[in-house]
């Protein structure tokens, strides 16, 4: 018995469409589920934060791309004494809830800016101390526009709005190199993410020592730090800067190819109540290769 | 460990860091190069010279001086150590140069930085393969998700035909409520018909409706049956043994009979003890065997229709005389919208057999047919108590 007529590529198209309507629905499913374990998983442990020191004014430390919040380990500890310090991992680093990550929302800055109000929420900070490494110090001057409340001080240790030069601004880096570096990612999988796996924090002669540090230090999902460096590299907050309310100190590196001495100074040029310490550290990261000066300038600071 | 002097085999440990199988690079705490060795100098086409107070990250891809800042560096700093890394060096002649390196600090007893060595290690190879690996997961990854999408692709067909093949027995269902009431109408107006004073031509004319109608009507209730069925609610049968059998196995034959004149139906029953069974089915699949003999058999012998109970069974057969049923054909007699070769006008759906094989499955019991060139038998047998349903 012939059933109802119908041209066969019709037939074809509604049966694609219905798969991908179910495919869809899937996945929106799946989305649901996935925000659903990110409400019950609560803020602190989804960011892995942890609490030291005592004060009344609390300081809270972010880590930018590449590594986790052990990238404070040799600064955080000199503030312990006045300060209630926070230390936490971006979802995707560190000892983070990588269940909690979703692409859409880390899409762009503002998700994780979004965490950092939630845990300044979660722990009821008021006026606290802001220190931003990296991609962080703008995750920082966004959280502080969008809740103003949480910090009145910005520390941006190596910032930079954008890092893709623009017209008559210089970021350091042309479209084609952020292309190329993003695809390198790609290309050199092992570099990035699971090479840096070995022994990390071990103890070369007690290799199970290491092997348990390792996995809660610097881990990086490969896919996740694709993404984040993609985020990263191709952000633009320019706009950003003249909002910012707070009072900012910017700490600025010799030799740094990431944030270079002009973008530190553009910076401090478009944020109105900031002042610039140049560092006589070299390089992208003063919080290891010169903890010293780091503490001494905050110090001075707050 | 001592040298021995008189060994031929003492190193020339000054010539082992030159031409050592690996490079060697110690870099100062600014992160410039104070010395290396001849193998790397060889390897990157830089001269010793060249790299002299060169900034390492200086000879490395663009992404392996933002690999150097945010992983190397901040890692060498915080264990004093690495192991196994991998980047890329730019050569001299601006060729890529994929390596594999380890790193150690050196400090002084105050903590103090005083230089890094680096061993550097070819690694072109290991990366052409780990680029295959990702390769292969990606295409594996675009294949598992080719494979759910065309499995969803034939589940949603799927679907799409239980829908119409729901949708064509309903119709079917409905359709053979809607004949069958013009066809009672017929029914009686021909009895009506038979009742007036009639010429023997007109007689006989009415008498061949009223077959026709009887045939029409065991033909719906055939594809309503074989609809239900398919639509899941199944035969549903009246099990008692209230009344006798025998009237209506004589009523049907007699009314095929009437129907299909030219045809004799020799019949033979002793159905001595009571048959728990529905009758209006029974009566349904007797009708249909019956039905079948006069289409298939030879007309001008008898149709032998016999009837018995015997060490309770009761058993019912329907045999003709013609042509013997194929043997293929045999195997596929009973299922549904099977038809034998017959003339047009007397071809039926093919569902007769099937009906009343499925009736002998309600009642518990069973149809079997027997075909030689002596006679074609349909046997019917089941428990005088059925124990199904």
């Amino acid at each position: 018995m012939p059933g109802p007529a119908k041209p066969p590529s019709a037939k074809k198209e509604l049966l694609r469409r219905e798969a991908v309507r179910c495919s869809s629905f899937q996945s929106i499913q799946s989305n649901f589920v996935l925000r659903n374990q990110e409400s019950r998983v609560s803020v602190l442990e989804r960011n892995n934060v942890k609490l030291s020191g005592s004060g009344e004014r609390s300081m809270v430390f972010a880590h930018g791309f590449g590594c986790d919040q052990n990238m404070w380990k040799l600064v955080a500890p000199a503030f312990e004494s006045k300060f209630r310090t926070i230390l936490f991992d971006h979802v995707g680093a560190g000892g983070s809830d990588l269940g909690a990550y979703d692409s859409a929302k880390y899409a762009s800055l503002e998700g994780y800016a979004d965490d950092l109000i939630e845990i300044g929420k979660e722990l009821k900070l008021k006026g606290a101390v802001f220190v931003g490494h990296s991609v962080s110090a703008m995750i920082g001057v966004i959280a502080s526009l969008k809740d103003p409340a949480i910090f009145d001080s910005l520390i941006l240790v190596g910032p930079s709005p954008r890092y893709i030069d623009d017209g008559g601004y210089v970021g350091g880096f042309s479209r084609a190199q952020i292309d190329e570096l993003l695809e390198s990612l790609a290309d050199n999988h092992l570099g990035w993410s699971a090479a840096m796996a070995p022994a990390i924090m071990g103890n070369p002669d007690r290799p199970e020592l290491g092997e348990e540090l390792t996995n809660s230090f610097c881990r990086t999902d490969p896919d996740i730090a694709k993404e984040f460096a993609r985020v990263t590299f191709t952000s633009d907050n320019r706009d950003d800067l003249q909002r910012v309310t707070a009072r900012t100190l910017i700490l600025q590196c010799r030799e740094d190819i990431i944030a270079s001495e002009n973008v530190g100074e553009y910076v401090k040029q478009h944020i109105p109540h900031s002042q610039l310490v140049m560092l006589n550290a070299t390089g992208h990261c003063p919080n290891l290769s010169a903890p010293g000066e780091v503490i001494a300038a905050i110090k001075a600071f707050v | 460990m001592p040298e021995d002097p008189n060994s031929t085999f003492a190193e020339d440990l000054a010539e082992l860091y030159e031409n050592a199988p690996c490079g060697y690079l110690s870099l100062r705490p600014d992160g410039r190069i104070f010395k290396s060795n001849l193998t790397f100098s060889r390897w990157i086409g830089v001269s010793q010279l060249d790299l002299l107070d060169k900034k390492f990250s200086e000879l490395l891809t663009l992404s392996g001086r933002m690999f150097y800042e945010t992983h190397f560096s901040p890692l060498l700093r915080m264990q004093g150590f690495l192991e196994e890394v991998a980047f890329d060096f730019v050569t001299g002649d601006g060729k890529k140069l994929p390596v594999l390196a380890n790193a150690k600090e050196r400090r002084d007893d105050d903590g103090n930085l005083q230089f890094t060595r680096v061993v550097i290690f070819p690694a072109a190879q290991r990366r052409r393969y780990e680029r295959d690996l990702v390769d292969k997961r990606i295409a594996a990854e675009g294949a598992k998700s080719e494979a759910i999408s065309e499995r969803m692709l034939a589940e949603a067909g799927l679907s799409e035909e239980l829908a119409i093949a729901e949708l064509r027995e309903q119709f079917i269902a409905v359709l053979g409520h809607d004949l069958r009431n013009p066809l009672a109408s017929m029914e009686g107006g021909s009895r009506m018909l038979l009742q007036e004073e009639l010429s023997p031509r007109a007689q006989r004319i009415v008498t061949l409706m009223q077959g026709s109608v009887q045939r029409m009507s065991g033909l719906i209730d055939n594809v309503l049956d074989f609809a239900r069925g398919r639509l899941g609610s199944g035969f549903a049968l009246r099990l008692d043994a209230d009344e006798l059998l025998d009237p209506v196995l004589k009523q049907i034959a007699e009314e095929l009979q009437l129907g299909t004149p030219g045809i004799s139906i020799e019949t033979n029953f002793n159905i001595t003890e009571k048959v728990y069974c529905d009758r209006d089915r029974i009566g349904q699949m007797v009708s249909n065997l019956l039905g079948n003999a006069i289409t298939y058999g030879d007309a001008s012998r008898p149709i032998r229709f016999s009837a018995g109970t015997k060490s309770g069974v009761l058993e019912i057969s329907v045999a003709n005389s013609g042509v013997p049923i194929a043997q293929e054909a045999m195997e596929r007699l009973f299922q549904p919208f099977f038809r034998g070769g017959v003339r047009a006008s007397q071809q039926g759906l093919g569902l007769g057999l099937y009906i009343a094989s499925e009736i002998a499955k309600a009642h518990g019991g069973s149809l079997v047919v027997t075909s030689s060139s002596i006679e074609t038998r349909f046997t019917f047998q089941m428990p005088l108590r059925p124990t199904t349903k």
